[in-house]
């Protein structure tokens, strides 16, 4: 040992100059700069340092308790641990500083085998077979599994017992063995040989590597973190693994029954199931230290032939022991490792469904089994056990959507298939909420339905700021209506005005200059000249009322009628509610469409809706109501009539409603109706009045538009 | 009157003719400004609503200018705000096209009352500071004090003078003036626009 670490530290003076030499070829060395470069340097001078020299302890000691495990009187080694620490801390390093860890065993190798009299060259070769061994196995090994290497996977126990615990002692004993022959050591042949070591080495791959391997690192550190029942717990396992141990290994008579020999496995299961790869792991340590130290000295099942046999039948013993213990560990660390990433995606979605107004659920027929994010069942007023089923669901949807959503799950369960559908909740307090329901069908190896997911989306927000929209959009529209009627009238007025100044003070000047007594004969031929010129003036302008209808006319289309009460009836909602006034309306179904210019019509009912509704305005609040009727009375015209409760027009004015100046408002300007009588009149239609038993009717005939005619004629 | 309506221009001069006004017409403001000066009370009657120069902008031009011209104004729809705004800058009366032609005869006449009243004040003013300007920068002096109330006294210690020279000095204003009371200096120096106690710039 001395002796070893004397050469370790000859060794670390060239490892120092050969870094010197790397540096120019771009590897780590000292005097580097940047960090990593630094911290690689610090990596070779300390921790690379301190791992060889416990390699190197190890390796001796392991040697040690090799040689303390042979059987008497020939010594055959049952378990060989240097080989296996090799393996282990080369599965614990990086590869590149295998090479430390190989130079720093050598010197251990060779303190070691000096002490039993082995030649030179024979010492040399055997560490060349081990180095083999540790370098095939974990070169495989490290191959196969990504950094860093853990018993927690069954492929990983899988790889390791197949790569590194199989197959490396076997193709190494077969170097062994030829070692052995050609330098003619010991007396044994070369598959004597090969045998005695290929079983040692496996048990000692299987026993030593996963307990160092696991425990090393954070194994302590997982000491630390575990709760105090699991270490009373464990406690518990390792008295009860050390005395079943002790009583079947050491206790027993040789000649007891062999089928007492598996005492020790619900010990060493629950070691797998509860502690893992770490438990399974120490627990094998345990087994087999116990049961070959007790067969070397003489006791237990393994003691009654010769040395060789009961070296072999505790080696295979003990590699039938540990090969399912650790796969049964690595099954049970890779399962509860994926319920708890599974349990983490889980609350990682139930976050994005709280913070998104999202309702995941899923309904699984086979398993009779539903699941709902609590948000979802908040949304859905769900109770948290409640099982989900159709009928539940539909129960919540609006009364007006249920049929509809009905009929969409029942044709994605037919040809099961993802559906997506929108509808509205109808909440306990009877508010509603717009949801958008995102499904998916799942079926099984069979053809038929074994699940139903779904997400459900709370779009409530979403759907009421495009009401809002819309409802603005249609208040401006009406604006624009009501304003180009307004423009409409208020240029026609300023254009009248003007000529009937012009008569009244004409006429008021003659009036004077009569009263005056001095006519001035030529002057009032001038007068009354200009007065019949204004007068014509004033009754072009009215005709000119027709050209203005025609000019904002732009294109003429189908048109439906009963649309365009709707619409106009959207228009004027908050008029309607704001005086108070009922509407009704009669519309005839299958209305037939006329050719027409929509936004005029909309303005020939608007201004109609709007005179009935100051026509009423002095009838009481209670008897305020409009009556909107279309109807399709023969087959070449369609009736559209407004009628009111306001009261009715005097009788003697029902034949001058429609001329011009003719209002029964104060501030009317009597241009209104005339403008709607132009607009029905150009579109070929009649505008009349009449005085039904409450108030005023006023409809209108517009033609059909005959259905041969194609729209480019039109 | 103005309007760019030659029918309601031409009816309208008539009536006011009838009236016994002597009418005169334009078609726009511009036609109006560039009409000869006359030296007498004028009524505008003025249309809200023409090509060009509005009516309402002819109005504010005019008053920059100091005139005499009241106006009446005439529209084809009158809307409250322009209506408001007319009478404030001192419009007699606002009327909407059509109107009764006693309302704008009695307008017409209110506003030639106004416009004569006017013409007067200014008259008066003019002649009082015609006067006003003979006086010497001494007796101006004199003046402004006495207007401020105070006795012959007191206007001798503030010039550093004899309150003897203050009485011929102040006999002097009176007679330039053609005052012959205090009270009536006063009201002649308002009418002047002559501030008590400050010398004309």
């Amino acid at each position: 040992m001395r002796e070893g670490a004397y050469f370790f530290a000859h060794e670390r003076q060239r490892i120092g100059e050969m870094k010197t030499l790397a540096t120019p070829l771009g590897l780590a060395g000292p005097g580097s700069r940047s960090t990593t470069e630094r911290s690689g340097a610090q990596f070779f001078d300390r921790r690379v340092a301190g791992v060889a020299l416990s390699v190197a302890l190890a390796y001796y000691l392991g040697a040690k308790i090799g040689f303390a495990l042979t059987f008497q009187p020939h010594p055959v080694s049952v378990l060989w641990p240097p080989n296996s620490i090799l393996l282990a801390a080369l599965l614990l390093t990086p590869v590149r500083v295998w090479w430390v860890i190989l130079l720093a065993a050598f010197p251990a190798h060779l303190a070691v085998q000096l002490q039993s009299n082995v030649p030179p060259m024979m010492i040399l070769c055997w560490f060349i077979s081990n180095a083999c061994e540790a370098l095939i196995g974990a070169g495989c090994v490290r191959y196969l599994i990504d950094r860093p290497v853990r018993f927690d996977r069954l492929r990983n126990v899988g790889i390791f017992c197949f790569f590194a615990a199989f197959l490396a002692p076997l193709l190494s004993s077969f170097l062994d063995s030829a070692f052995v022959a050609i330098n003619r050591f010991g007396q044994d042949s070369y598959w004597q040989v090969w045998r005695i070591r290929f079983t040692s080495n496996i048990l000692a791959s299987l026993t030593l590597v996963p307990f160092i391997v696991t425990w090393s690192g954070d194994g302590i550190a997982w000491l630390g973190k575990i709760r105090r029942a699991r270490i009373l717990e464990a406690g518990l396992l390792l008295i009860g693994l050390l005395s079943i141990n002790t009583i079947v290994f050491y206790k027993l008579a040789p000649t007891a029954d062999s089928a007492l020999l598996y005492l020790p496995l619900p010990f060493l299961i629950w070691a797998a199931v509860r502690f893992g790869s770490r438990g399974a792991s120490a627990a094998i340590c345990a087994l087999t230290l116990l049961a070959i130290w007790s067969a070397g000295h003489g006791y237990g099942p393994f003691s009654t032939r010769s040395a060789e046999e009961n070296a072999l039948s505790i080696q295979m013993f003990l590699i039938v022991m540990s090969v399912p213990l650790l796969l049964l560990a690595g099954v049970i660390e890779e399962r509860s490792k994926g319920e708890t990433t599974l349990r983490e995606r889980e609350e990682r979605i139930s976050l994005a469904a709280e913070s998104a107004n999202l309702a995941f659920w899923s309904i699984n027929f086979e398993r009779r089994e539903s699941w709902m994010s609590d948000k979802g069942r908040a949304i859905f007023n769900f109770g948290p056990d409640e099982h989900l089923s159709r009928e539940l669901f539909l129960s919540r949807v609006h009364p007006e959507d249920r049929n509809a959503v009905g009929e969409a799950i029942e044709r994605a369960r037919a040809s099961s298939q993802t559906f997506e559908f929108e509808y509205r909740l109808l909440r306990p307090d009877g508010g509603t909420r717009w949801l958008i329901s995102r499904g998916r069908y799942l079926s099984n190896d069979r053809g038929g339905i074994r699940e139903l997911i779904g997400v459900a989306i709370d779009i409530t927000a979403q759907v009421e700021a495009d009401l809002q929209l819309r409802l603005q959009r249609e208040e401006m529209a009406r604006m624009s209506r009501v304003s180009s009627m307004g423009e409409l009238t208020a240029s026609l007025a300023h254009e009248l005005n003007q000529p009937l100044t012009a008569i009244a003070s004409n006429a008021a000047a003659g009036r004077r200059l009569l009263a005056e007594g001095t006519p001035d004969l030529e002057m009032f031929e001038e007068l009354l000249a200009d007065v019949s010129s204004d007068a014509r003036r004033a009754g072009d302008i009215i005709h000119g009322i027709h050209h203005f209808v025609r000019k904002s006319e732009g294109r003429r289309c189908p048109v439906n009628l009963n649309e365009i009460v709707q619409e106009v009836l959207r228009l004027l909602h908050s008029d309607l509610l704001g005086r108070a006034t009922a509407v009704e309306t009669q519309l005839a179904p299958n209305l037939p469409a006329v050719d027409a210019n929509p936004v005029q019509l909309q303005q020939v009912l608007l201004n109609l809706l709007t005179n009935s509704l100051e026509a009423m305005q002095s009838t009481p609040i209670g008897r305020r109501r409009i009556v909107i009727s279309t109807k399709c009375d023969d087959t070449s015209s369609v009736l559209v009539s407004v009628c009111d409760s306001g009261g009715g027009l005097p009788k003697e004015d029902l034949d001058k409603v429609f001329t011009h100046f003719y209002s029964t408002k104060p501030n009317g300007m009597g241009m209104g109706l005339t403008i709607v009588r132009s607009i029905v009149e150009a579109h070929g239609g009649k505008l009349n009045a009449e005085n039904s038993d409450e108030g005023a009717r006023f409809f209108f005939r517009l033609p059909v538009k005959p259905k041969s005619e194609t729209p480019e004629v039109t | 009157m103005v309007d760019d309506d030659e029918s309601v221009r031409r009816a309208l001069g008539r009536l006011l003719k009838s009236a016994g006004y002597a009418a005169e017409t334009f078609a726009s403001a511009e036609d109006y400004l560039a009409r000869e000066i006359f030296e007498g009370p004028i009524c505008l009657v003025l249309d809200v609503r023409m090509p060009g120069l509005k009516g309402p902008a002819l109005q504010e031009a005019l008053e920059e200018h100091g005139a005499c011209e009241q106006i009446v104004f005439i529209t084809g729809h009158g809307d409250v705000p322009t209506a408001t705004r007319a009478m404030k800058k001192g419009a007699v009366d606002f009327l909407t096209k059509p109107f009764d032609d006693e309302e704008l005869i009695e307008a017409v006449k209110r506003a030639l009352e106004r416009s004569k009243e006017q013409l007067r004040k200014r008259r008066e003013r003019r002649e009082a500071r015609r006067r006003i300007e003979k006086l010497t920068p001494r007796e101006f002096e004199v003046l402004s004090f006495v207007v401020m109330g105070l006795l012959n006294k007191q206007i001798a210690a503030e010039l550093h003078t004899a309150e003897k020279t203050i009485k011929v000095h102040r006999g002097r204003v009176m007679r330039k003036l053609g005052a012959t009371s205090v009270p009536d200096l006063v009201h002649f120096s308002q009418r002047a626009g002559v501030s008590p106690a400050r010398k004309p710039a």
